[in-house]
């Protein structure tokens, strides 16, 4: 029996390994060289052996903003300095809309997240000048975006002296982090643009017909964004009301519209000399949408691929399949009589126009819809 | 000390000044002789990564004994207000400009000797107190400056300082690339404490391969142009930028070695000591006339 069982567990073991050895289904199937990220010949599952950098594929998992740790505690410079409490967590939240975690994990593949000094060294004497040293990295990834909206470059905006800090203190900024997420972003519901544009000086931009009628993501735009855009401690300008630059060539200028927008557009589509109203669609296409079709998203009717395909106002050519007998006809608020049930469509609406009044003379001499009907009403 | 210099440049002037006028020849250079040796350092500036903290301009007066004050000062930005020049108080400055596309974003742009590899300095100085260094290093020699300036006026990037307010003994200020420090194995002063190594401290061959990468590899952050690599013959110090060297204050420099053009200037003048020659000769006669002149007009009157 004990033999048995050593037996059993050498097996157990041996088997283990051979898992671990062989790459998994996922690996196996990408067509790429496993020295892209494998130091080693066989790497394990316990010891993947992965490139450090600079890695020519860059693969990272992404985690959720907020799932990510709250607050990471610098404190490599213990001798002078107090230690630099980073908001992660509020960072990455801030980030889904400039970059993503990549912003700052460059060349970070799948696995585990790397430390910045597992390729940037803490000398600043040394061999291979490629990269930035530590000190260099760190403070670039802090103060690229930092003393663009403070417009400060002194040590002491992020490391205090430790001779000036006191305990409780240190507490205090510490905690300052604790449960805190970045708060949700307004929205305006619409941006005034002043052009110098001579086929109309107003581009009325709104903004919230976008997201919530045409439901489009914070990020199909707002992809790149400058932390200044909302983080600027000398800005004071009205947001509602934006001078725009005027240096910028056609394409940069219309960037973000024309990825919908069809460049073929007529201009007066958004520029006006007075504030636009917002999208209606009875006002923009001639045809108002019913409670039905109110709520559905634009792709329903006019299909994914952007820009939007043009539907005519005919139903059949959304609802081509229907027929007398999968259409009920009780939802229109009007229930067919069993008679009526039996006809086809096209008998009393002519012509498949389902908008016109529908016709009796087919049958019914003298008769006349609505002050005859062929059904009762029903609550819609 | 700087008696017995000048004495042996006296001495030296005289004998070489016989030598040219039996000997010299059209094609003949009086520059000194660079020794460029392959592993000359320089620094790379990235000006795109600059966040002009000025930290490196209290650290170069730190290094060199001038009077630096407190770093904390240092975070007053008012003073980039004004663009600013390398002078005898401060061996390097920072200057601002715009950024063009970002309002928010400065460009920060540091301000020292080029240490170039074919120095104007050197080759204009007549005593020869200016020396380029192996490592790329050119330094000024105190003892034996003669207090001409002419490396002022040689120089395409007008660095040289002197100390105008000084009665005696007057000195040529420039960044002397941290000589001190490096011949410890120390790096210089400026490249040390940059937070953010804007500066990189390496091999120049290593650096221009350096910097074509970068270029490479973000086209949109970069002009395609590495200030030094070429100009006036090469440049210890190289540059990279967002937007054209003209708008930051760079001169606009062809890539021959600026001696080249001091020196065959300096030597088309003094060629055979002709028109020095020439101009006494016409002296001479404007002398003699005058001079028969009055004796006629003496003889005139009696």
């Amino acid at each position: 029996m004990k033999k048995f069982l050593v037996l059993l567990i050498v097996s157990f073991l041996i088997f283990n390994l051979q898992a671990q050895q062989n790459p998994s289904k996922d690996h196996s199937k990408l067509k790429l060289d496993c020295k892209t990220c494998h130091v080693c010949d066989v790497p394990t599952k316990d010891d993947p052996c992965l490139v450090l950098c600079p890695r020519e594929r860059i693969t990272t998992v992404y985690q959720k903003a907020e799932e990510t740790s709250e607050l990471i505690v610098i404190d490599q410079l213990k001798d002078r300095y107090g230690p630099v409490y980073f908001s992660h967590r509020l960072h990455a939240q801030m980030s889904n809309m400039s970059g993503g975690c990549e912003n700052c994990h460059h060349f970070n593949t799948s696995g585990p997240i790397l430390k910045c000094n597992s390729c940037h060294e803490p000398n600043r004497k040394r061999e291979d000048v490629r990269l930035p040293d530590l000190k260099g990295a760190y403070h670039r990834q802090c103060m690229d975006c930092h003393r663009e909206w403070s417009h400060e470059t002194g040590c002491n905006s992020c490391h205090e002296l430790k001779k000036n800090i006191k305990d409780t203190k240190q507490e205090n900024s510490a905690k300052k982090y604790v449960g805190k997420t970045h708060p949700v972003v307004l929205e305006p519901t619409h941006i005034t643009y002043q052009t110098n544009s001579d086929k109309g000086k107003l581009v009325t931009f709104y903004h919230d017909d976008h997201t919530k009628k045409f439901g489009l993501n914070c990020i199909s735009c707002h992809k790149q964004e400058s932390c200044t855009k909302c983080h600027d401690v000398t800005k004071k300008s009205d947001s509602s009301k934006k001078i725009v630059s005027t240096k910028k060539t056609f394409e940069a200028q219309h960037k973000n519209c024309i990825n919908c927008h069809s460049k073929n557009e007529s201009c007066n589509n958004c520029h006006s000399n007075k504030i636009l109203e917002p999208f209606d669609h009875a006002k923009k296409t001639g045809w108002a949408l019913n409670k039905f079709h109110i709520n559905l998203s634009c792709s329903k009717c006019h299909g994914v691929k952007i820009p939007y395909k043009k539907v005519d106002s005919s139903c059949s050519s959304c609802h081509g399949s229907w027929n007398n007998e999968n259409f009920k006809h009780s939802k229109t608020g009007l229930q067919l009589d069993e008679t009526h049930s039996d006809l086809s469509c096209e008998d009393c609406h002519i012509d498949k126009n389902y908008s016109a009044k529908p016709s009796c003379d087919g049958c019914h001499e003298g008769y006349v819809y609505p002050k005859q009907k062929p059904g009762k009403s029903v609550r819609k | 000390m700087p008696d017995k210099s000048r004495r042996d440049f006296l001495k030296k002037t005289a004998a070489i000044g016989a030598g040219i006028t039996a000997l010299s020849s059209p094609n003949a250079k009086a520059g000194p002789e660079n020794i460029l040796s392959p592993d000359r350092m320089g620094v790379l500036v990235d000006t795109t990564v600059c966040v002009g903290c000025r930290n490196c301009e209290w650290a170069c007066k730190d290094a060199h004994g001038l009077p630096a004050g407190n770093l904390e000062t240092y975070e007053d930005r008012k003073i980039l207000e004004t663009k600013r020049r390398p002078d005898h108080t401060a061996l390097t400055v920072v200057n601002e400009y715009s950024h063009g596309k970002n309002s928010n974003l400065p460009v920060d742009v540091k301000v020292q000797c080029m240490h170039c590899d074919h120095p104007a300095c050197v080759s204009a100085c007549i005593v020869g107190a200016f020396s380029k260094h192996e490592n790329g290093t050119v330094t000024w020699d105190s003892d034996m400056c003669i207090g001409c300036r002419y490396c002022m006026a040689a120089c395409p990037f007008q660095i040289p300082a002197f100390e105008y307010d000084k009665a005696l003994h007057p000195m040529i200020m420039k960044c002397d690339f941290c000589f001190d420090r490096t011949k410890e194995g120390k790096l210089p002063a400026c490249v040390s404490i940059c937070p953010v190594e804007a500066l990189t401290y390496g091999t120049r061959t290593e650096l221009v391969k350096i910097a074509r990468d970068r270029i490479k590899r973000n086209p949109d952050r970069y002009v395609n142009h590495v200030f030094g690599e070429y100009e006036v013959g090469g440049t210890s110090w190289l540059y990279l930028a967002s937007k054209d060297f003209v708008e930051l204050d760079f001169p606009m420099l062809g890539k021959n070695p600026a001696p080249g053009v001091s020196e065959s200037i300096q030597h088309g003048i003094f060629a055979y000591f002709v028109p020095p020659v020439s101009l006494y000769a016409l002296l001479g006669g404007i002398m003699w006339i005058t001079k028969r002149r009055k004796e006629l007009e003496e003889e005139g009157k009696i």
